[in-house]
């Protein structure tokens, strides 16, 4: 074919072009790299090396999904290599410096803030419950739980853009439902975490979207667009095996639809519109922290317009003793002062995850610096992508793989995604393709596997005392991890289908086939 | 590009060695150096899929920079053509 396209500059949207020599571009000059390590180039991966074999062993081995715990390891990894520099330990330093203040992880830290402050709101404003309430409205009945739990928990999942934040709400909520009325508990949970692939690897608010679309330099709203095609394509599939699976796998018949009723909130589904005004905005191509934020005023009024949560359930100032002020609706008076709702415990659940991005970020610039990456890559430039359909399995497989081993999958992404970037560039593919080969195994594979996070925050939420099966008191409501992995249906589907892309070419763009729009900032 | 040419966009079946004709004007990544036997280090040029465009007159430095390149040239049998360039306009991601 011949393309032929007037090339031009994206159209700014208020940010900054980015610039090549705050991801370090062009400063590998001819002299070499700017840091020596003692045991040459490859001394330089000692910190991300060491970061990933504690995040395999932490999450893979031991079944520790916490994001704190993986901070630690990447702070003992970065104070490593500082040991094995030659000479003067300040360029190391400096190093650290620059990786953490580039644009990329700043790009990604400001659109989690935003949106964190939106899943949380529409958490509290009802929006499972609204969910809940159109599963019972729809009069699903055991054989179909499962297909209607990965349509509405990747409804939730698209809204709130947090997987894991809809496993632990549907888990609570839709799975001793769907049990109690007779559906296959171990097809259930599956589905469920079907679900949390399908929002969390479309979702423009989702973690993953985010950094799948400002390492590989494309806007969110247009990476949402061109991902649409893969998901519809792994869902239609995973919806009609799971209306078959259903009807196959029974489960047993406790008590009845009335457990759904007593959570169900038909006003909670108004959430479905301030969902929509976030994918709206940001696919029609405004600044991803405008859309969110268009997206939060809309939850917010109608969280106060239909009375879904009060105005303390997003903004709360926790005092000790009344006062004059205490009578203000966002004035609560409790045993220890605070400040609280969903602004704020959206906003900070994700810094474990942006101090975690910093320390990742600043470890990859190490490497860069020192020759690592540079090897890495000519290693798998010459030996093993040498055409661009090997590339892009490279790509594929990678991201499969480092998924597989680091759990969390955020982590995992931010880790492999310079090399998508850089393998992806040296054959022209379009950032949007590579954003899209990224997110696809970083979302579905987070949810498949055992150890992986997304499974075990949904387990957690049926063992212990306070878990489902004691609440229940029976078996029927605790799944194993391992039961569920040849049912995530999904995330099975959206790996088999971008195997395929890549052997077929399916859905492959190139640089010059279009420009993305302005994404300093997403 | 509208919202619903965002959704359609690469809706098809790809392949490895996409061909373009004199007269066009793409904005590609630099993705290494050709050494052509002369002076000055080679000419850059830019893998776009399994297809070549060398680009004349690209900077020194040009290696994992975006270029606005005017092709001048096409073989659509060796997938390999040569362009002018015109100015540079982005970096790597990395």
């Amino acid at each position: 074919m011949t393309d032929t396209r007037e090339a031009a500059r994206p159209a700014a949207d208020g940010g900054e072009p980015p610039n090549g020599s705050e991801f370090g571009v062009g400063d590998e000059s001819g002299d070499g790299p700017r840091i020596e390590f003692r045991g040459g180039k490859w001394a330089s991966t000692v910190p991300l090396v060491f970061f990933i074999v504690w995040a395999i062993f932490q999450s893979g081995v031991l079944g520790i999904g916490d994001t704190n715990g993986l901070v630690v390891g990447a702070l003992i990894g970065t104070t490593l290599g500082m040991f094995l520099v030659r000479g003067d330990w300040k360029a190391y330093a400096d190093t650290i410096f620059e990786g953490m203040t580039q644009r990329v992880a700043a790009t990604a830290i400001v659109a989690w803030l935003w949106a964190g402050m939106f899943a949380e709101t529409l958490q509290v404003g009802g929006f499972v419950e609204g969910l809940i309430f159109a599963a019972d409205a729809l009069n699903v009945g055991a054989a179909t739980f499962p297909a209607a739990a990965l349509v509405l928990c990747g409804l939730l999942a698209t809204g709130i853009g947090t997987g894991y934040g809809a496993t632990v709400a549907f888990v609570t909520l839709f799975f001793p439902a769907g049990v109690l009325v007779g559906a296959n508990p171990v097809l259930l949970f599956a589905a469920i975490l079907s679900g949390a692939v399908f929002g969390d690897n479309l979702a423009p608010v989702s973690d993953t979207t985010i950094v799948s679309a400002v390492t590989q330099d494309a806007d969110i709203g247009g990476v949402v667009a061109s991902r649409f095609k893969y998901a519809i394509a792994a869902a239609i599939p995973a919806f009609a095996a799971y209306l078959i699976a259903g009807s196959v796998m029974s489960g047993v018949s406790l008590e009845g639809s009335a457990a759904l009723r007593e959570s169900a909130n038909a006003l909670g589904l108004v959430h479905l519109l301030s969902m929509g005004v976030v994918i709206a905005t940001a696919v029609a191509g405004r600044h991803i922290v405008e859309a969110i934020s268009w997206g939060l005023i809309v939850a917010v009024v109608f969280n106060l317009l239909f009375g879904l949560s009060s105005a303390s359930d997003i903004v709360a100032f926790t005092v000790t003793e009344a006062g004059s002020l205490s009578g203000l609706p966002v004035v609560t008076v409790g045993e220890a002062a605070g400040v609280g709702g969903s602004l704020y415990s959206g906003a900070v659940g994700f810094f474990p995850l942006i101090v975690l991005t910093l320390l990742i970020v600043a470890m990859a610039q190490v490497m860069i610096r020192g020759g690592g990456f540079e090897a890495i890559q000519e290693f798998l430039l010459n030996r093993v992508a040498t055409t661009v359909r090997r590339a892009e399995l490279t790509m594929v497989l990678g991201t499969a793989t480092i998924n597989g081993m680091i759990t969390i999958n955020t982590a995992a992404e931010i880790a492999i995604a310079p090399y998508i970037a850089r393998i992806g560039e040296k054959f022209n593919i379009n950032g949007y393709r590579r954003a899209n080969i990224l997110d696809a195994n970083t979302s579905a594979l987070g949810y498949i596997f055992p150890w992986a996070g997304g499974v075990l925050v949904g387990y957690q939420v049926m063992v212990g005392p306070d878990g489902l099966g004691a609440e229940y008191g029976t078996d029927a409501m605790v799944v194993n991890p391992i039961d569920v992995v040849p049912y995530v249906f999904h995330g099975w589907f959206l790996v088999a289908i971008f195997v395929l892309a890549a052997i077929t070419g399916f859905g492959r763009e190139y640089i010059p086939d279009r420009a993305s729009e302005e994404v300093s900032r997403a | 590009m509208s919202v619903f040419d965002k959704f359609l966009a690469g809706f098809s079946f790809r392949g490895s060695t996409p061909d373009y004709a004199a007269g066009d004007v793409l904005e590609v990544m630099v993705t290494g150096v050709e050494d052509d036997g002369g002076v000055g280090g080679g000419t850059a040029i830019a893998r776009i899929g399994d297809s070549t465009l060398r680009i004349e007159g690209a900077p020194a430095d040009a290696v994992n920079t975006r270029v606005i390149v005017d092709v001048e040239s096409w073989n659509e049998t060796e997938h390999r053509g040569i362009g002018t360039y015109r100015e540079t306009v982005g970096e790597s991601a990395f």
